[in-house]
């Protein structure tokens, strides 16, 4: 059982008094201010003041290895195969979601390979030692990741229906263990390649892969190539039946004979001495019978356990079955560790997979894979669910282990400034909690500018989340009222629909008119539509700008009743019903009539009413000035010009 | 594995609280030297004073931020018994990026020194918490959103102890009543229980003590509700001579107590001696899943839980509070790990 990785130490020189506590906050995502705080003992007693000092803040940030240009690439190209395989698991089933499956993996792993690459580069040419060394460390990692899930995929994801795995273990082993093929290149652009130091060790490396054909290759440049010995095992070794070419046509029992035939005739003319003359051949005859000591010489060779694992199974084992590999795994491991090699991190996840303990290989790959980034066990894990791997059973903390990991991987994300969205998609995966981090996340959710509220706004709607629309409309519209753009901030409120902020903008606005006689924000109020009903004051504005509108088109009589309307409503502040009194003066005064006596008669009792009130207050600050008085006197003389002048056209008869 | 970047504080004395507004683009800072500053995170990721005032008249020791639905709006409480609200001024903002923020209320009621202020969820509205050493929780609730200097005191809760923490359960759910968290600094274990737990009763309109953490018998220097990503329970982490966490499970409406309290199921999750001292700041991050303690072994502690429930610790940071000879050019971070011996050193410029 592997035991967990110790918490890292870090160490933070912060600036600070003496007598303070390293202390910390947090911030949004994983962020931390970091800073030399005081405690309960230095608060209450009395300190000298040469300990009184500034001290630093430290910002600190962490796990922000998906952050970097190389791996933003990752984390956007990995996000498209997941989410498609999100839909592909909803709308297929059986085989074909098998081979989509199979699919998507070898998407993961190309896109992780291409990543690795782009490292590599950027590690050549990189000056910085400290930059230098943290891609490679980065590329190593890949590296471990890119052989464990290229082992697992062969166990758990792309399973054969015969179940015989040897050859995709072999592919797999040719993949990440390259040093056979390159001596091989070297060699045979040797002058003479026989004599090449490494001649034998090519030879051997590329056996132990299964690469007949290279290994004849390189045998026939050898100048004794035409001695007897070479060209038996020349002819061995081109009749070993391989399962690569006959899984077609023959079945597993039958290739299982074939080749236990081939391989007693190997032993047959190893017994016969045909290689007595070349220790070399006779080894490597040996190595095809499959013979057990030799192997622990080979060992080093294959460099790994797993590799000498997957050599041992192609010469002793061809049709050997997942579930049996755990039983030769032990044996090569042992190999190792007599001579002295340690068993590291990767050596136990894989063992863990040989046994077919999925969790061990996830809860180790977290424990040890995992300090810097998400990536892999998240996506990792959702695939090994979605084939039906995982218990899918809810643990403690209300959820199963697959959401566990995603959550994981999507709050990493959310504190880069673009992929957070990436990580929201991710979360719309998570059944039981994706929800609520979406919420809390969006909640706090910095809103720097227009754009990025609209797109909240809409992943919000998106996912109908009424009350994350309102608050931010309405922080929105405090930031516009803040910066004095009364107007965007109108806009923001009525969106958020709500109606204290609003009544009180309306207000603001109503009061600015009130001074300078000028309407600022025109386009909203016109084009408000039915919105301008959720605020008393805001319906009052829009219709009073309407008024306006009417009656510098020339339209007085539609005006005229306008402003009766909205006097006889009451929508108006009172404040405010000695402008609209004023509105109204050029319209009594005009020559025709333009307020019948009826209309006149409202006028003059609410006229009557915004005296009595104001009359009524007892504040003094509040009483009436002469010169309002003044002016609502004047008032009260026009409306009475107006009442005797309609009364007057009234009452006339019209003659024809 | 870390980026890290230090700025210089510029308060004359100590720090005793930092806190970021609710989208991390602002921070308050309060000090020992009665004054409180503001800061900006700009487009470049540094971090500028725009605002710096005296406060008060003693130690400011906590600041808080109220959601950005209510304005730019900061409450801040003192040594000088007195607790105080402030908005920044709308306008056009100074040449040089400085704000204006002006003082809205004084909160006069406490008789000695107010240690710690706290605004309540959003959803309920524009609500404000002090506790102070005379042993009573006030909670104050603003009457018109919109004018910032008419609050009122609502509630004065008798804890019967002094009072040195509290926090508010952020809880989003409509079904939890509101509820806080008090901690006391008491040293005498005879006054029992420190950590005490208040629900507001919807039928009596009074808040009451619904538990008392019966484990929690050391003094308690802090302690914080985490948010709640819709778990089924609260968890509450208290900072003492050790750091506890606990989970508390509302037991439903069937098991109400007498006189309609609710009743809870307290499990103490997680106990961790690491600081080998007392534990002073605890801060939970935004989804409530990483909680970090400081402790008086001067370092800072980060615990998470597995997907299991287990917590444990997932990192270290270690401070030297050591002033440098000052050469201000850079300043240099060390960063070791210190189970595979590679050491890294980074450059970290100052702001």
């Amino acid at each position: 059982m592997a035991t967990e990785r110790e918490s890292e130490t870090v160490h933070l020189n912060v600036e600070g008094c003496p007598d303070g506590k390293l202390q910390a906050i947090w911030g949004l995502g994983n962020q931390l201010f970091a800073f030399s705080g005081s405690t309960p003992n230095t608060r209450s007693k009395g300190r000298p003041a040469e300990n009184r000092a500034a001290s630093d803040i430290c910002d600190v940030r962490w796990n922000t290895e998906m952050h970097t240009s190389i791996t933003r690439k990752l984390v956007n190209e990995t996000h498209n195969v997941f989410v498609m395989l999100q839909g592909q698991v909803a709308s297929s089933t059986g085989s074909n979601l098998q081979s989509q499956m199979v699919m998507s993996s070898k998407q993961y792993r190309a896109i992780l390979k291409a990543c690795s690459m782009d490292l590599m580069h950027m590690a050549e040419t990189c000056e910085d030692e400290g930059e230098r060394e943290s891609f490679e460390d980065q590329i190593q990692i890949f590296e471990m990741i890119q052989l464990i899930w290229g082992f697992c995929q062969i166990l758990f994801i792309e399973v054969t229906p015969d179940g015989l795995l040897l050859n995709q273990l072999l592919d797999w082993i040719k993949w990440h263990f390259t040093d056979g093929k390159r001596l091989a290149v070297d060699i045979l652009h040797d002058e003479i390649p026989a004599e090449h130091p490494a001649y034998w060790e090519a030879i051997f490396r590329l056996l132990l892969q299964g690469e007949v054909d290279s290994v004849r290759k390189l045998l026939s440049l050898n100048t004794s190539n035409q001695n007897e010995a070479f060209l038996s095992v020349d002819e061995l070794l081109r009749k070993m039946p391989q399962w690569a070419h006959y899984h077609h046509a023959l079945s597993a029992a039958e290739f299982d004979m074939k080749w236990r035939h081939w391989r007693d005739e190997c032993q047959r003319r190893l017994e016969e001495g045909h290689y007595v003359a070349f220790p070399n051949l006779e080894t490597l005859v040996m190595v095809l019978c499959g013979d057990e000591n030799v192997f622990a010489e080979m060992k080093d060779m294959c460099g790994s356990w797993y590799h000498l694992l997957v050599s041992k199974m192609l010469y002793q084992n061809p049709t050997v079955r997942a579930p049996d590999l755990h039983h030769y795994a032990e044996a090569c491991m042992e190999e190792f560790t007599l001579s002295g090699t340690r068993m590291g991190e990767l050596d136990n996840i894989l063992l863990a997979a040989i046994q077919f303990d999925i969790h061990q290989v996830i809860k180790d790959s977290s424990a040890f894979l995992s300090t810097g980034s998400w990536w892999f066990v998240s996506h990792f894990t959702d695939l090994l669910h979605h084939c039906g791997q995982l218990d899918t059973q809810n643990l403690a903390y209300g959820s199963n282990l697959r959401e566990f990991l995603l959550l994981e991987y999507a709050s990493s994300l959310m504190s880069h400034k673009s992929l957070w969205q990436v990580g929201i998609d991710y979360l719309d995966y998570c059944s039981v909690f994706g929800r609520t981090y979406i919420t809390q996340f969006i909640n706090h959710m910095s809103l720097d500018n227009e754009k990025k509220a609209h797109k909240l706004l809409h992943i919000c709607e998106e996912r109908n989340m009424q009350e994350e629309v309102q608050t931010i409309c309405k922080v929105m519209g405090m930031k516009s009222l803040r910066r004095g753009k009364l107007g965007a901030a109108l806009s923001w409120f009525l969106r958020s629909r709500d109606v204290t902020a609003t009544s009180k903008l309306t207000e603001r606005l109503i009061m600015e008119y009130s001074k300078t006689g000028q309407f600022e924000y025109t386009d909203i109020l016109d084009n408000l539509g039915p919105a301008m009903f959720l605020s008393n004051r805001l319906t009052f504005l829009v219709k009073y700008r309407e008024f306006h509108k009417l009656y510098e088109s020339g339209e007085t009589n539609k005006a005229a009743s306008l402003l009766l309307s909205l006097l006889e409503a009451r929508l108006a502040p009172r404040t405010f019903w000695i402008t609209l009194f004023k509105d109204a003066t050029p319209l009594l005064e005009s020559k025709e009539v333009i307020f019948n006596s009826g209309q006149t008669y409202v006028l003059m009792h609410c006229l009557e009413e915004l005296r009595h009130e104001l009359d009524a207050k007892t504040d003094i600050s509040q009483k009436l000035t002469d010169m309002e008085k003044d002016k609502l006197d004047l008032l009260q003389l026009c409306l009475t010009r107006n009442l005797s002048k309609a009364i007057k056209a009234e009452g006339t008869v019209k003659t024809s | 594995m870390l980026a890290t970047k230090a700025f210089p504080a510029a308060h004359e004395d100590l720090i005793h609280d930092i806190e970021y507004d609710f989208h991390g683009r602002r921070m308050a800072t309060c000090s020992s030297d009665h004054t409180v500053k503001v800061w900006d995170c700009d487009e470049n990721d540094q971090w500028q004073c725009t605002a710096s005032w005296k406060a008060h008249n003693g130690s400011v020791w906590r600041v808080t931020w109220a959601h950005p639905e209510f304005g730019q709006v900061i409450a801040t409480c003192s040594f000088d018994r007195t607790a105080a609200i402030w908005e920044e001024l709308v306008g056009d903002q100074a040449k040089d990026g400085k704000t204006q923020w002006v003082r809205k209320t004084s909160l006069v009621d406490s008789r000695t020194s107010v240690t710690d202020v706290k605004f309540g969820p959003r959803h309920l509205g524009l609500q404000l918490a002090t506790c102070s050493a005379d042993c009573i929780v006030r909670i104050y609730e603003a009457q018109n959103v919109l004018n910032l200097s008419q609050w009122s005191l609502q509630y004065e809760i008798q804890c019967g102890i002094t009072c040195s923490c509290l926090s508010w359960n952020p809880s989003l759910s409509r079904m939890h009543p509101m509820m806080i968290a008090v901690g006391s600094d008491d040293p005498s274990p005879g006054t029992g229980g420190k950590v005490h737990i208040y629900e507001y009763s919807e039928n009596s309109r009074k808040w009451k003590r619904v538990e008392i953490i019966p484990v929690s018998t050391e003094p308690v220097h802090d302690l914080a509700f985490a948010p709640n990503v819709g778990r089924s329970y609260h968890t509450l982490a208290v900072a003492s001579k050790d750091l506890s966490i606990f989970s508390i499970k509302p037991l439903g409406k069937e098991s109400l107590g007498s006189g309609g309290i609710s009743k809870f199921e307290m499990h103490r999750v997680a106990e961790f001696s690491d600081h080998e001292s007392q534990v002073w700041r605890l801060s939970w991050n935004v989804l409530g899943t990483v909680l970090s303690s400081s402790g008086d072994d001067g370092r800072v502690r980060l615990w998470k839980a597995n997907y299991a429930g287990k917590w444990k610790c997932i990192q270290v940071i270690n401070g030297n509070g050591q002033k440098m000879s000052t050469t201000k050019d850079s300043k240099i971070v060390t960063v070791t790990s210190s189970n595979n011996q590679i050491q890294r050193i980074y450059e970290v410029k100052p702001v």
